[in-house]
């Protein structure tokens, strides 16, 4: 790796000094916390509320359990067209969607009092019968297309896939199923929100602050240009923290109400019942195959579920109509509406449950023609995308297949199951499996200052969430100018700077460069400056006869409407890819996994992994690859551990705790290589970037239950696999 | 969390004494990581506790006795799993002590407290939304036709199938261990083996102190089985985990490697520390052979009731008896 290639993060030491400001690390003048209680019923209406007990807490300033339409309206769903998590407002009404639902919000002059408080509100329900999972009798089942009837939720349809697997020489037809999970950041969701005049000042860790702003306001009749949205860090966001929460508003409310700063952090516990979750979702995958293992034909039906109140689109699909060369295609989609909060986009969202079901049946193939799953793999790949007919920008799986097997030592592997064994009599697995994932882009404004001191400071769209883009926008700055990182001073996740359209999907990265890119461009030009090249930024600021020179870009995906940049001020989703006018981009990545297998006691272990990853070039070499360790081990989590537990008796969530809900702890994590192709995309934008957060994820569970299967004989469609399962 | 007196006092019976004072409901507090995580919960609900974690002399250890070992109650559960002898001699102790909850917590918890330690049941400690026969008796068991996965096999009851959480006083039930306690009537002894309850129908009952005794320190005889053993614990990951089954065993071979003295102790699987003495006996005078550790493991859950998720513990906990077994062996043949 060059020196360059190793540049730290350059948050690194703000944020393990604790330097690095979380939105709810703020804590102005006058604070008072709040604190919510729940709904206990499953579904039904709150008869009655008691707050005297809570009231009566020493320290008390605020019960309130219910708000007017007029001064709180309910958001709209982001999805939808809005900015919220999900549609329904608690506190409007007197009905209870599901367990966990906020009834009451307390505010006090201490954290102590107003969780005990909450702990007093009393209330009385008229319980009704609900749904928590697929198979329930009360959970009812839409075709995706009907339910959203608009051109991109359309089912994908190819060819004929239904007779062309009809009269396959080889088929797989086989269900998987994959579970809830739960994603709560180590920074729970929560914000500091504080009046200064008719200004509003929200501090919450978002990845999109400029959904907050502009929801917000909605909510409240207020203009947009009085709130203002600070949230430099999240503590992870996964998804969750992708719009407007309804914890919000009611905070909001009761800051005004008291006069005084309000700081709200939701209980761990709440987030599993408040926050978005990934849905359990079932797969029937049907490939269809000549003898040599060559695709002819793929149906791809998923049920996902969704909320009573909204509907969150199914996109199973998309990315795996384009893992391989399949000239006949079909993925017909159902949503499934269950009573709990709206489930949402954790990391991956769509694609690693998918993979695990897609390339599991792909490894089924491979053992039934009798075929290597890596030479399968190769032998299916496409330089096209088959279901636009236009060339992928870039994709470079074969290589991240070929490259990865090398480093692995794949080439040693006996196929027969149960044929690998380690000294002390452990079973030994290899698995491989790919993943996919859509290279979007958003609109971006990228704002430079250059200085007669030699500074720069860049105002982009972006949120940092620990993936690094902040380290990527500096490295990029500082690369084309020629000036040392500690130069550069990047300003994001700030309403007051750009508008923050939402940072997810893996567009982030590859909306802001281009911006900051094209900025950087127009700086040089009203330097008077050469448009590459080395440059004394503080002279040719003097030289200029300004004390700064500063210049602005917007940028849009590309064959993006300008209009795009409206949404995207206007707080909306705003995000266009992974079909451009001409050609298609999606990231890829490979992962070899080795399992062992304990002989008595069947305890699963993942020794070593190797994961190589085609996400174009890549922008900041340290934080990437930290990145893809971070997706691994998600994946070993989700293919061993993770699944949320619903009570179906009592509504909710089990296993609503750090300790009930398990995910791998360090223990459990062994050597995990990473490797890159790092091939600028020539085609998405002049940076040459395209996503890799999610794509990291994107095929590690099935890659960890393939090698299971090679372990053991046992092919499992469930996850996570657990010890019962392998007694 | 609710509002609570609090005093320090510098002797165990100012100790007693400040207890009984504080009056009914008040409760000894040693390393705080169980009762004030309860309190957090609202599970526990104490007016007043009595902080034990200075009392003079009471975090002793003991190990250079010839008959037996001495671990004073206030001793951190860290500082025992690290002790040279209890490393060297007593692998079981020292395995289950370095096996439980975190670095951290072990830091923090003792060896005494530890003990009694509350069932992690979810139903349990999930509060009043849920009712649990042990948090408020009479209500009913939420766990009973509910996710027990994690729940008991052995020892259950129809008003309770909660797991005994602990791994300590599985490895020191195997080797006979004893405490000392101290009451505002005097001092007498227990055997570990007397100390906890199955829960029956007082599930809310779960061991045979009163509440004003205080553990002063446990005592495990000097045992030959000790070299000769391990504490297996399978968990759903491999740190910070509570057991999904667990093995304390202990062997001793003679010089022609036939089994003089066995001891096996199961954790994860129970409502109380559960010995196993029909499959002690089972291997006693024989050979160890890979049939008759499984066989072993069998007999120990012959009266095994699973519920609706958990069965998979039986043959899991077969296995873990066996592979204890296994690995005791291969320590007492050394």
């Amino acid at each position: 790796m060059t020196a360059a290639a190793a540049r730290p993060r350059v948050d690194a030491r703000a944020k393990v000094t604790g330097a690095a400001r979380y939105g709810t690390d703020r804590t102005p003048e006058g604070l008072a916390y709040a604190a919510m209680a729940v709904a206990t019923v499953g579904k039904g209406r709150v008869v009655e509320i008691d707050t005297a007990a809570a009231a009566a807490v020493a320290g008390v300033r605020l019960v309130l359990t219910r708000f007017e339409a007029s001064e709180l309206k309910p958001p709209v769903y982001i999805m939808a067209g809005g900015h919220a998590v999900q549609s329904l407002q608690p506190l409007l009404s007197d009905h209870i969607a599901y367990r966990g639902q906020p009834i009451a919000l307390v505010v006090a002059d201490t954290p102590v009092a107003a969780t005990e408080a909450a702990n007093r509100v009393c209330a009385r329900y008229e319980a009704a019968p609900f749904a928590l999972e697929l198979d329930d009798e009360d959970a009812e089942k839409l075709r995706q297309p009907e339910a959203l009837p608009v051109p991109a939720l359309a089912d994908i349809a190819v060819g004929d896939a239904e007779a062309v697997f009809a009269g396959s020489e080889v088929r797989v037809d086989e269900v998987y199923d994959h579970p809830k999970q739960a994603a709560t950041p180590m920074e729970l969701l929560g914000c500091v929100v504080e009046w200064r005049g008719d200004t509003v000042v929200v501090h919450e860790g978002t990845q999109n602050a400029g959904a907050l702003r502009n929801g917000l306001a909605l909510q409240l009749g207020i203009d947009p240009a009085d709130v203002e949205v600070i949230s430099p860090y999240l503590g992870g966001g996964f998804g969750q923290k992708n719009s407007l929460q309804p914890h919000l508003g009611p905070v909001a409310l009761a800051a005004r109400r008291l006069g005084r700063p309000v700081k709200f952090v939701m209980t761990r516990p709440q987030t599993f019942h408040q926050g978005s979750f990934r849905p359990a979702s079932r797969h029937r995958v049907r490939l269809g195959a000549d003898g040599n293992g060559r695709l002819t034909a793929a149906i791809y039906e998923v049920d996902q579920e969704t909320s009573r109140h909204d509907l969150f689109p199914a996109m199973y699909t998309e990315a795996m109509s384009r893992l391989y060369g399949v000239p006949n295609f079909s993925g017909p989609t159902r949503l499934v509406r269950v009573d709990t909060q709206t489930p949402g986009y954790m990391r991956a969202p769509f694609e690693s449950p998918a993979s695990f079901a897609f390339e599991s049946a792909v490894d089924e193939l491979a053992y039934a023609v009798g075929r290597d799953p890596v030479a399968l793999r190769l032998a299916n790949d496409t330089g096209t995308d088959p279901i636009t007919g236009q060339p992928f920008s870039s994709r470079h799986v074969a290589e991240c297949l070929r490259r990865g097997a090398e480093r692995f030592g794949w080439a040693a592997r006996d196929p027969a199951p149960g044929s690998m064994r380690a000294d002390d009599g452990s079973l030994i697995g290899w698995g491989v499996a790919i993943g996919a994932y859509p290279a979007c882009v958003a609109p971006a404004i990228a704002h430079v200052r250059a200085g007669a001191d030699g500074r720069v400071v860049v105002a982009v769209d972006g949120h940092e969430m620990g993936q690094g883009i902040r380290s990527a926008i500096t490295f990029l700055v500082a690369d084309d100018l020629g000036i040392a990182v500690d130069r550069v001073t990047v300003d994001i996740g700030d309403t007051r700077v750009a508008p923050q359209h939402l940072t997810a999907g893996s567009w982030g990265t590859a909306s802001a460069l281009p911006a900051v890119h094209a900025a950087l461009r127009e700086l040089r030009a009203r330097l008077g400056v050469a448009e590459t090249g080395m440059l004394d930024v503080g002279a040719a600021v003097a030289a200029a006869g300004q004390p700064t020179v500063e210049a602005e870009a917007a940028t849009l995906g590309p064959g993006q409407p300008p209009e795009m940049l409206d949404r995207s001020r206007a707080g909306k989703v705003a995000f266009t890819g992974p079909v451009y006018p001409g050609f298609t981009s999606f990231s890829f990545v490979a992962h070899f996994v080795e399992v062992r297998i304990e002989a008595t006691t069947r305890r699963v272990r993942v020794p070593r992994v190797v994961s190589v990853v085609d996400c174009g070039r890549v922008a900041s070499a340290v934080t990437a690859a930290s990145q893809v360790r971070g997706g691994v081990v998600w994946g070993l989590g989700a293919a061993l551990r993770e699944a949320s537990e619903p009570e179906r008796r009592y509504g909710g969530f089990f296993n609503a705790t750090m300790e009930e809900y398990v995910i791998s702890v360090n223990a459990d994590i062994g050597e995990i290589e990473v490797d890159f192709i790092d091939e600028p995309d020539p085609l998405l934008n002049p940076v040459g970037v395209k996503g890799l957060g999610e794509v990291a994820l994107v095929g590690v569970v099935p890659a960890v239950t393939n090698a299971v299967f090679h372990a053991t004989g046992q092919r499992l469609r469930r996850v996570p696999i657990t010890i019962a399962d392998l007694l | 969390m609710r509002a609570f007196a609090y005093a320090a006092p510098a002797t165990v019976a100012e100790a007693v004494d400040a207890l009984v004072a504080l009056g009914p409901g008040a409760k000894f507090l040693a390393g705080g990581t169980n009762l004030y995580d309860l309190m957090r919960l609202e599970v526990e609900t104490p007016p007043a506790v009595v902080d034990i974690h200075r009392l003079a002399g009471f975090e002793a250890i003991d190990t250079a006795g010839a008959t037996e070992l001495i671990f004073g109650a206030g001793a951190r559960m860290s500082d025992v799993a690290d002790d040279p002898v209890v490393r060297a001699e007593y692998p079981a102790l020292s395995e289950s002590l370095r096996l439980a909850a975190s670095q951290q917590l072990r830091n923090m918890a003792t060896v005494g407290g530890n003990l009694l330690q509350r069932t992690r049941c979810g139903y349990f400690r999930g509060g009043s939304q849920y009712p649990c026969n042990k948090r408020e008796p009479g209500s009913g068991c939420a766990a009973r036709g509910g996710i027990d996965s994690g729940h008991a096999v052995l020892g259950v009851s129809d008003a309770c199938i909660a797991t005994y959480p602990g791994d300590w006083a599985v490895a020191l039930l195997a080797f006979d261990a004893t405490i000392d306690v101290a009451g505002p009537h005097g001092e007498r002894s227990v055997a570990v083996a007397e100390l906890h309850l199955e829960p029956g129908d007082t599930p809310q009952r779960e061991h045979t102190l009163a509440a004003d005794e205080l553990i002063l320190r446990i005592r495990v005889p000097v045992s030959r089985a000790g070299a000769g053993s391990t504490y297996l614990k399978i968990r759903p990951r491999e740190s910070y985990a509570f057991a999904l089954a667990s093995a304390a065993a202990g062997l001793s071979l003679d010089p022609g490697g036939t089994v003089s003295d066995c001891r096996i102790a199961l954790g994860g699987v129970a409502t109380r520390p559960w010995r196993c003495t029909a499959a002690e006996q089972s291997l006693l005078g024989g050979r160890l052979t890979t049939d008759a550790a499984r066989r072993a493991g069998e007999i120990a859950f012959a009266d095994a009731r699973p519920g609706r998720h958990n069965a998979f513990k039986i043959e899991l906990g077969i296995r873990t008896v066996a592979e204890a077994l296994r690995i005791a062996a291969e320590r007492a043949a050394r």
